[in-house]
């Protein structure tokens, strides 16, 4: 596919800005190990905030991978990052859920972050797989029991936010258990590890940190600020794309001081306020063009990028949700996109719905399926075809070129969509919202339970156990 | 000037953020004798208030809200320097509002003291990643009437709980008011914890303060 959304001029002017604010603006962190890895490797403090001369950022770019593999357990598909192929992934860190059977808002669960990871891994375009909050869980070892129960019930990919350091040891042992080992996790990563620094321009002592020990680990790291134009960056898409792509390149370059090669992608999150209220949006449609515009800075950079998409303002699985999630993954696949965020969520990222990842399941086959493109060959341009049809005074059903076409799969084949003539519709009238949630209890229940060995299990429980000692004390 | 001429003036300078007009007013009113705290209850604030009520209602931008009240402190700067010792500004009260500690969330909470200051109430805005220690200290410190406390993570949630137990330890719950909010935050929780009000955003919060401060 060959979409852009910014002409080369306006790209390079969006570049130069945020150069020149890493240059003369720079960043603050409050972590000791982060600017000493900064001042050590060419960076420059001055007024209480780091500076990055050019060379320091041309350098550091040079050495960052254009691609990595993300890979699953039990023979789910190898992901190839940095080939723009949008994958989805579930959204991370919503502490509320639609209720399966009511319908209904309430707190997340254990029993739903199990359930909605059997979902997401039997969804054939849910691709990684994030965790939602549960309430019910000591708060003190949350990424870890989180860690631990998706990978009991997934086998695709991870994406697991790290908050700070503290729990990072426990996560690392299980996803090396899980893996066959610390050198395997190293050499086939099954998760990636995104951390959030602060807008505008601030490294927390908790994100900073949490960088360079995920780099360290050798683990695929994510830079995700969450910038709020007019409230965290400037009103303007290209003014929040500017401070973004400083903020995020800033993150992306200490990386490499730390480990040149290290790999790492993009992860923008660029959200709006409704200024009427100060809610925080992540509808359409600028979180999508802001994200478009991302993802053409990080194809200009050649970074993998993992924007998040499949969002919106709708409070339920309704037309709202499925045409702000459409516009904005499809926004973002369209420029290019490796990865594709905050899948089944609704309320600007603050809710996970059963339902709605089936919809979003829809939603990222059809946009995985338009960023192929359209095949243009002698073959199927099908000039002997028409010309056959018209000699025999015959139609196109009766060709083979139909038949064969038809089988190789050229008309994408809704999961969930309605296509029935309207009686046949009409008889039940199932509304989408409605099959989706009668799909997502299907799925749930017929998916094969366990997706780790009794032995690796056993061996969960006893990294869960320590953690809690150690962090709970009892 | 008739003094309802600048009090109608004021207010007028505040719905329209408009810096200059408002410190050439007051410096006017002074000038022309007028009593500094009444210009400011029947001026400014009253304009203040109108605004944050029509925010309330959807029928004024934030950007517009935060000038306004920017407008408002420049305004009062000049009165307050010629108002009689002991004789201050009236508040409606003190709240002292913070983002617990280990969460660093702090825009909603921004907004929400926004709101208060435009209300006429004393804001003392200790910032993001607080300990519940630091926020009753300054609550003592400044004999505060409502402790508010924003939490956006479930695991900083507990901070809140933290606060209202830590208090009842204290034997200090009954000298303050405590509100809680947040995304995770919910009237239940509030009940839960036995918080005094929880607000779902800036507008609630700042019916429920006044409503906790008897002010209505
Ligand atoms: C912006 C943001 C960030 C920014 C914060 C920047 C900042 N300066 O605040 C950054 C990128 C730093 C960030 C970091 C993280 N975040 Co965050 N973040 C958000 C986001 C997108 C918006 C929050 C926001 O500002 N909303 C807008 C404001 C106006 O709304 P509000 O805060 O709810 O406030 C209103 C009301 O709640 C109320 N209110 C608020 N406070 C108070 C106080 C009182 C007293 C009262 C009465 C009322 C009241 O009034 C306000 C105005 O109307 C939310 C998702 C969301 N949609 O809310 C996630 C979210 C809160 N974050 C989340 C997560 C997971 C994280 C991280 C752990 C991620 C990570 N990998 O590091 C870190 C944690 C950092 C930390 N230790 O705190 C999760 C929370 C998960 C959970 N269940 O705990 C959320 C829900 C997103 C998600 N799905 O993952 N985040």
């Amino acid at each position: 596919m060959r979409f852009e959304l910014l002409a080369e001029y306006e790209l390079s002017q969006i570049h130069e800005a945020s150069l020149k604010v890493l240059e003369t603006i720079g960043i603050h962190t409050t972590s000791e190990r982060f600017k000493k890895l900064l001042l050590d490797n060419g960076c420059k403090e001055e007024k209480g905030r780091i500076l990055f001369p050019r060379h320091v950022i041309s350098n550091a770019l040079k050495t960052v991978p254009r691609e990595f593999k993300l890979y699953g357990r039990n023979n789910s598909p190898v992901l190839e990052i940095g080939k723009e192929k949008a994958y989805c992934q579930t959204c991370v860190g919503t502490p509320s859920m639609m209720d399966l059977e009511t319908g209904e808002k309430r707190d997340a669960t254990v029993k739903d972050l199990e359930e909605y990871t059997r979902l997401a891994d039997s969804l054939e375009f849910i691709n990684i797989i994030s965790p939602i909050f549960p309430r019910d869980v000591p708060q003190e070892i949350i990424l870890t029991f989180e860690t631990a129960t998706l990978l009991r019930n997934t086998s695709k990919p991870l994406s697991i936010c790290i908050e700070s350091s503290r729990e990072l040891p426990y996560i690392l042992e299980l996803l090396a258990l899980a893996a066959g080992g610390k050198e395997a996790l190293r050499e086939k990563p099954i998760a990636m590890l995104p951390v959030s620094p602060l807008s505008p321009l601030e490294y927390g002592y908790d994100p900073a940190e949490a960088l360079i020990d995920v780099v360290e680990a050798g683990l695929p790291l994510g830079v995700e600020p969450c910038p709020m134009m007019g409230s965290t960056a400037p009103m303007t898409v290209a003014g929040i794309a500017v401070q973004h792509n400083a903020e995020i390149l800033a993150g992306v370059i200490a990386s490499q001081l730390i480990k040149p090669g290290a790999l790492v992608t993009m992860s923008s999150r660029a959200t709006f306020m409704e200024m009427r209220s100060g809610v925080g949006l992540w509808a359409m449609p600028e979180m999508g063009l802001a994200g478009a515009v991302m993802n053409q800075l990080a194809k200009f950079y050649g970074i993998p990028s993992a924007p998040g998409g499949f969002c919106g303002a709708s409070k339920i699985a309704d037309s709202q949700s499925g045409y702000e999630h459409l516009y904005n993954a499809l926004m973002e696949a369209l420029i290019g996109s490796d990865i594709i965020g905050s899948a089944g969520s609704l309320d600007n990222a603050l809710t996970s719905c059963y339902a709605m990842l089936v919809i979003d399941n829809e939603l990222s086959s059809v946009v995985q399926r338009t960023i192929k493109g359209v095949e243009v060959t002698e073959e199927k341009l099908a000039v002997n075809v028409i010309a056959e049809v018209i000699e025999t005074q015959s139609n196109f059903l009766e060709h083979k070129h139909t038949r064969k076409h038809l089988r190789a799969g050229e008309l994408w084949v809704p999961s969930l969509g309605d296509r029935q003539t309207y009686e046949k519709w009409a008889d039940k009238g199932e509304r989408i919202e409605d099959k989706a949630r009668r799909i997502a209890k299907e799925l749930i229940s017929n998916h094969p339970g366990l997706t780790t060995s009794a032995e690796v299990d056993a061996q969960f429980e006893r990294v869960l156990e320590r953690a809690r000692k150690t962090e709970i004390g009892s | 000037m008739s003094i309802e001429d600048i009090f109608l003036e004021a207010r007028e300078t505040i719905l329209q953020c408009d810096q200059e007009r408002a410190v050439r007013l007051a410096e006017r009113a002074l000038a022309e004798g007028y009593d500094p705290v009444e210009v400011i209850s029947s001026g400014f604030s009253y304009g203040i208030r109108q605004m944050g009520e029509l925010f309330g209602r959807g029928e004024v931008f934030l950007p517009q809200l935060i000038m306004s009240s920017e407008v408002m402190k420049a305004a009062v700067q000049i009165l307050d320097a010629a108002i009689i010792q002991g004789e201050t500004t009236q508040y409606k009260g003190t709240i002292v509002i913070a983002t617990v500690e280990g969460d660093v969330h702090d825009i909603g909470k921004g907004i929400v003291v926004s709101l208060l200051k435009t209300q006429g109430i004393q804001v003392y805005d200790m910032g993001r990643d607080v300990s519940t220690v630091k926020i009753i200290e300054k609550a003592l410190e400044v004999k505060a009437d409502i402790i508010g406390t924003s939490a956006l993570l479930t695991t900083t949630l507990m901070s809140q709980k933290k606060l209202e137990d830590e208090l009842r330890k204290n034997g200090l719950r009954d000298q303050f008011k405590t509100m809680v909010g947040g995304a995770p935050a919910t009237q239940r929780w509030a009940d839960r914890i036995g918080a005094d009000a929880y607000a779902e955003d800036a507008a609630e919060a700042v019916t429920k303060a006044l409503l906790l401060l008897n002010r209505t």
